[in-house]
């Protein structure tokens, strides 16, 4: 039956408020896991707090298994699925920029909203210089836009890439998050003095 | 590290796991509902019975009659060169498997057209693309192909082209023979001028 949109099962004109909903819950699991806090989010590099890769890795391998058994059901066709294009080269340095501003900034883009409705002020600044970059990229786009537009690999999902089936790569990613989560935790163990005080 | 969080990840693997051992898929690749209704409503998917006779006369090999009628019915009479696939059972493998050719163009009939366009929809479902429906079927084959009616004096040219193509195609069906006037044969009497004088001797 799904997916519910493209099917006409929602009308078009509800896909701002269920956006607006979908936000609502993003911002609130966001929050709720401590993402609002710098210290989380920059624990990831500085090595004593990985609770940014498990909240993520966890979602994205339920959001995958969950997809992968619901179009097994007929529940969701997963060829209607919008795929997002890959630009290869474009996408290693916005992620290279992006990691960079997690660590100055210590936060990500969506961490900045949650940690402004708690209060805080440095996030404040944050979304300022956000604003001015998404301004200073705007204005300076043509500079950068065959960069931008190149090495297209076209709505290519990683089985495609790799030539094995999305099944297969849904186990292997498992896999690899389980085996993240083990190291992660050993690291933590590790380098934090404090260890039992945590959950995790 | 907790137990409840062990617990999770041994349910995320096996639950992942069990992606892999699921049973291949059963559901084939089905064709969208809008895109099946427009095909319904275009006019290029019947074929008329003129179009049928001609590529059976001209023996055209891409040609692929299939009666959707059942047994007893194709055994009593059919059109040269049709498979039998009665509608009951349509849809088993063995449908998909005698329709498999992709390049022919697979011509469904029954007495009328309303079996043989239930067959057109299923076809089509199935996922081929290479299939029509004789308009009217057998009972407008009979109708025009193998008792035309002759058109009006006043009718076109057109009307009477089409006229004398299924007269002749009719005659290439039933194999009667070609029934011409009956010209009475008159003995031709041959009268010779009486020679006016007798040959004279000579001297």
């Amino acid at each position: 039956m799904g997916p519910l949109i493209p099917q006409g099962i929602i009308p078009m004109g509800w896909d701002f408020v269920i956006a607006l909903l979908i936000g609502i819950a993003f911002g609130f699991i966001l929050e709720a896991s401590g993402f609002s806090s710098s210290r989380n989010i920059t624990g990831v590099f500085y090595g004593y707090n990985f609770v940014v890769l498990r909240v993520f890795f966890t979602a994205v391998v339920v959001a995958m298994i969950g997809l992968q058994y619901f179009d097994y059901f007929g529940w969701l066709d997963l060829n209607q699925i919008y795929v997002l294009p890959t630009f290869l080269s474009p996408m290693i340095v916005g992620a290279v920029i992006m990691g960079v501003g997690f660590i100055i900034g210590g936060f990500c883009p969506g961490t900045s909203y949650t940690a402004i409705a708690i209060g805080k002020i440095d996030a404040m600044v944050f979304t300022g210089g956000l604003f001015l970059g998404i301004f200073l990229f705007s204005e300076f786009f043509p500079f950068f836009e065959q960069f931008y537009y190149s090495d297209n690999m076209g709505n290519i999902t990683i089985g495609e890439f790799l030539g094995i089936s999305n099944l297969m790569f849904t186990m292997i990613f498992t896999a690899i998050a389980v085996i993240a989560f083990y190291v992660t935790w050993l690291i933590e163990k590790r380098v934090r003095k404090n260890h039992e005080e945590y959950k995790f | 590290m907790n137990k409840n969080y062990i617990i999770l990840m041994s349910m995320l693997l096996v639950l992942a796991a069990g992606l892999l051992l699921l049973p291949e898929k059963n559901n084939p690749k089905q064709m969208n509902p809008e895109e099946l209704m427009w095909d319904i409503v275009q006019p290029t998917r019947y074929v008329t019975t003129d179009d049928v006779a001609k590529s059976i006369i001209e023996q055209d090999p891409l040609l692929m009659l299939v009666d959707v009628r059942p047994e007893s019915d194709f055994q009593d009479f059919a059109l040269s060169g049709a498979i039998n696939l009665p509608l009951e059972g349509f849809a088993s493998d063995d449908t998909r498997a005698e329709l498999d050719y992709p390049k022919k163009n697979i011509v469904f009939y029954s007495n009328d057209d309303l079996r043989a366009d239930q067959a057109w929809v299923l076809a089509k479902r199935l996922g081929f693309n290479n299939v029509y429906v004789l308009r009217g079927g057998l009972n407008q084959w009979i109708k025009t192909i193998i008792q035309p009616v002759e058109p009006a004096q006043t009718a076109s040219a057109e009307e009477f082209s089409l006229y004398t193509f299924r007269k002749g195609a009719s005659l290439f069906f039933t194999g009667t023979k070609l029934s011409t006037t009956a010209t009475t044969k008159e003995s031709v009497v041959v009268t010779r001028k009486k020679k006016s004088s007798a040959v004279a001797g000579g001297c």
